[in-house]
């Protein structure tokens, strides 16, 4: 083993780490936004809505996250194609976010739905009897304290995908592990860049995490 | 002011509410008293439309609920509600409970609904916690709070669904006071309580209900006075609440 030629390596690693980054969090954005809106329509008063949103849920959590980003990476440019009528090349970066923030909408939105329905019903009447539209209810009075209860769960969903977005080398995208293997590749190293790569999100997950607890604890007082 | 005109109400199969029927007029002050399950919670919470009923119609200043065109929102924001658990929002400091609404729903400025509310915080006697969270307060201060709150919004009557029930004993007269001095302000109150002394002392009228129906509809001295003219029930129900 020897690891002497990782140093060297880390402005290309870097570059790696920040399009892993970059992914995870433009994807729990849009993640959260699209899975905000999901819960509300499975939480809705109209049947169709419900159920509409309930599909997509089922569907989405039952289908492999890797089917999904290759899936994507042939679909929205060719869906592309279909709407305006000439080729729009997107790029797999593009087609990778569209397909992360869809799979992990149906997640969130399970989370968010929790969070909503663990707010106790007097607060919706309370904010009702003031006057306020259902809308003005949901965005004043109880996303906020749902968010707040919640905040824990999101973040360790957010954890889960920045290992996740490691699944993007299918599409040739260099995120960090795919830098760091093909960087190893090169040398002729595999290993110690593979190793150093587990350590990597390793420790990150892992501080992640023990700082999610913490806030969790934080919270609950 | 309340009309309220042959409500019916089931939930599924079970009927929670039979043909009720009673007025409130502008400025008058109604207790309605029951033993628990009896529908008054309910009947009150059909008056802003926070329950819906199958049967008959409520007309609160002028606009039927019923009537599937009105804009029910509109109608609440002229009705205050105070509730059994205050129902406060955790997240927000007691000014911004009690200006969001006049801000978002009024469309008041934030000056002015500030103004207002920490008017009102000092009409219950509780100018001095305006920067606290809900949190941060006993269960009579919160409740005093709701009550601002609600006038924030110059209602044109005050629903109150057993506003002392969740408070400790020694809670419950800083509330009833500060309901005491909003119905000698002139203010149409429909109050579902319990407590008695609070009736005999400002309540023009007292309603009775069992088992989702009005069972006892006069005047307080009616009410009070001659318990023989009273129905068997709510004979027995004054039996176990009056202090003997």
């Amino acid at each position: 083993m020897d690891f002497s030629a990782i140093l060297p390596a880390m402005p290309g690693l870097a570059e790696g780490m920040l399009m892993t980054l970059k992914l995870m969090v433009l994807g729990v954005l849009g993640g959260v936004a699209l899975g905000t809106l999901l819960a509300l329509m499975r939480l809705s008063h109209n049947p169709m809505l419900a159920r509409l949103a309930g599909l997509y849920v089922n569907y989405f959590r039952s289908i492999p996250l890797l089917l999904v980003i290759t899936w994507f990476y042939f679909a929205v440019p060719f869906l592309l194609r279909a709407i305006t009528g000439e080729d729009t090349p997107v790029g797999a970066f593009t087609s990778c976010l569209v397909a992360f923030v869809m799979f992990e909408a149906a997640y969130f939105c399970e989370i968010v739905r929790a969070g909503i329905q663990a707010i106790p019903k007097g607060q919706m009447g309370a904010a009702q009897a003031l006057g306020m539209s259902y809308g003005q209810c949901m965005r004043l009075v109880i996303l906020p304290q749902a968010f707040r209860k919640m905040t824990p769960l999101l973040l360790q969903q957010s954890i889960i995908l920045f290992q996740d977005t490691s699944l993007v080398y299918t599409v040739g995208l260099m995120d960090f592990l795919n830098s760091a293997r093909s960087r190893g590749d090169i040398i002729g190293q595999p290993h110690e860049f593979l190793i150093f790569a587990g350590l990597v999100y390793f420790s990150v997950s892992f501080i992640a995490s023990q700082l999610v607890k913490l806030l969790q604890k934080r919270l609950a007082v | 002011m309340i009309s309220i005109k042959s409500v019916s109400k089931w939930y599924g199969d079970f009927q929670v509410l039979t043909d009720c029927s009673t007025e409130v007029d502008k400025g008058e002050v109604v207790v309605v008293c029951g033993p628990s399950g009896s529908g008054k919670s309910t009947l009150i919470k059909c008056v802003n439309a926070l329950e819906p009923f199958q049967k008959g119609d409520i007309v609160v200043d002028g606009t039927s609920i019923a009537d599937p065109k009105t804009d029910l929102p509109k109608l609440r924001a002229r009705v205050g509600m105070v509730f059994q658990s205050f129902e406060l929002f955790p997240h927000l400091s007691i000014t911004e409970n009690l200006t969001i609404a006049q801000i978002k729903v009024l469309g008041r400025g934030k000056e002015e609904a500030t103004d207002k509310g920490l008017k009102l915080l000092e009409r219950v006697g509780l100018r001095d916690q305006a920067l606290k969270y809900p949190g941060q307060l006993s269960g009579g201060q919160q409740q005093r709070v709701a009550i601002a709150r609600a006038l924030a919004m110059d209602p044109v009557v005050m629903l109150f669904d057993e506003p002392t029930s969740a408070l400790d004993p020694e809670m419950v007269h800083e509330v009833l006071e500060v309901m005491v001095k909003l119905a000698h302000a002139g203010m149409t109150m429909m109050c579902v309580t319990h407590e008695m002394g609070f009736a005999r002392q400002v309540a023009n009228r007292v309603i009775f209900m069992d088992q989702g129906r009005i069972v006892e509809d006069c005047t307080k001295d009616e009410f009070f006075g001659d318990l023989s003219a009273r129905s068997e029930r709510a004979r027995r129900f004054l039996d176990l609440v009056l202090p003997h």
